[in-house]
């Protein structure tokens, strides 16, 4: 699927071709290492300026703890 | 307030059934999700669990009358956050829109679980809750009623499309088991 940022459309794919395959394989069967870490850093920092320009950062930090999240700015 | 809660089983492993939640979209059935962001993702290296946190963007499909109520919005954005549990599998999803919040909040709670009599089948729970609480009471029903309406029908087609992401796993899975 195109990411918000369609540069990044190619970066995502490679990331969750990795994550699919870690997860029916290794994730499911027990492994606790994340081999595909690498590859969402790289997709991740590519579209974090146009998350930042949706405006939506303090949103999302208020919405959290209604869904269970523990995650902050700092960990994504 | 409004509630919706639904069940049912699907004929395939949890293993299957959960991978097929991360390959859900896109799919032609839900055309009005446009993207699926994956913001943030940990593995807890002593309990195993994945936690995901993922940004939904759906192409809004709301009356004219009321985007010009609360301000035209062409794109919603819907927070998502899951928890999957290898050891006991269970996969969790929890979200909420983030976009119209103030005219409308929707959460929705997700589970899969395997079926315990038997492991081939897994156990798909839903309920959310959608509320209008920030309107005057009388659009309130009004909003809930039609708001319901969508959700309803948003819920078919992405049980369709999810059954057509979940068929080409399984095909790839009997492709790759020798006869």
């Amino acid at each position: 699927m195109e990411s918000i940022s369609s540069e990044c459309t190619p970066l995502k794919e490679e990331y969750e071709k990795c994550f699919n395959k870690w997860y029916s394989e290794k994730f499911l069967k027990g492994d606790k290492e994340d081999a595909c870490k690498e590859l969402f850093i790289k997709y991740r920092k590519c579209i974090s300026s146009t998350l930042e320009s949706t405006g939506l950062s303090k949103t999302i930090n208020n919405a959290r703890p209604h869904i269970g999240s523990g995650f902050t700015e700092e960990n994504k | 307030m409004k509630f919706f809660e639904t069940s049912y089983s699907f004929n395939s492993s949890w293993d299957a059934t959960t991978l097929a939640c991360w390959r859900k979209y896109p799919n032609d059935k839900t055309p009005h999700v446009k993207h699926v962001e994956i913001l943030s993702r940990e593995l807890d290296p002593t309990t195993g669990i994945l936690k995901t946190e993922r940004l939904i963007i759906v192409s809004q499909n709301v009356p004219r009358i009321i985007t010009k109520m609360v301000g035209a919005q062409e794109q919603a954005y819907v927070l998502e956050y899951s928890e999957v549990d290898p050891s006991s599998k269970t996969l969790t999803l929890r979200s909420t829109n983030l976009t119209m919040k103030n005219f409308l909040a929707v959460t929705e709670h997700i589970t899969y679980t395997p079926l315990e009599s038997d492991p081939e089948k897994t156990i798909f729970k839903q309920n959310a809750v959608l509320s209008a609480d920030g309107m005057m009471s009388r659009f309130a029903t009004l909003i809930e009623d039609y708001s319901l309406k969508v959700f309803k029908a948003n819920a078919i087609v992405g049980k369709l499309g999810f059954e057509q992401v979940l068929e080409r796993i399984l095909s790839e899975q009997r492709a790759q088991v020798p006869l």
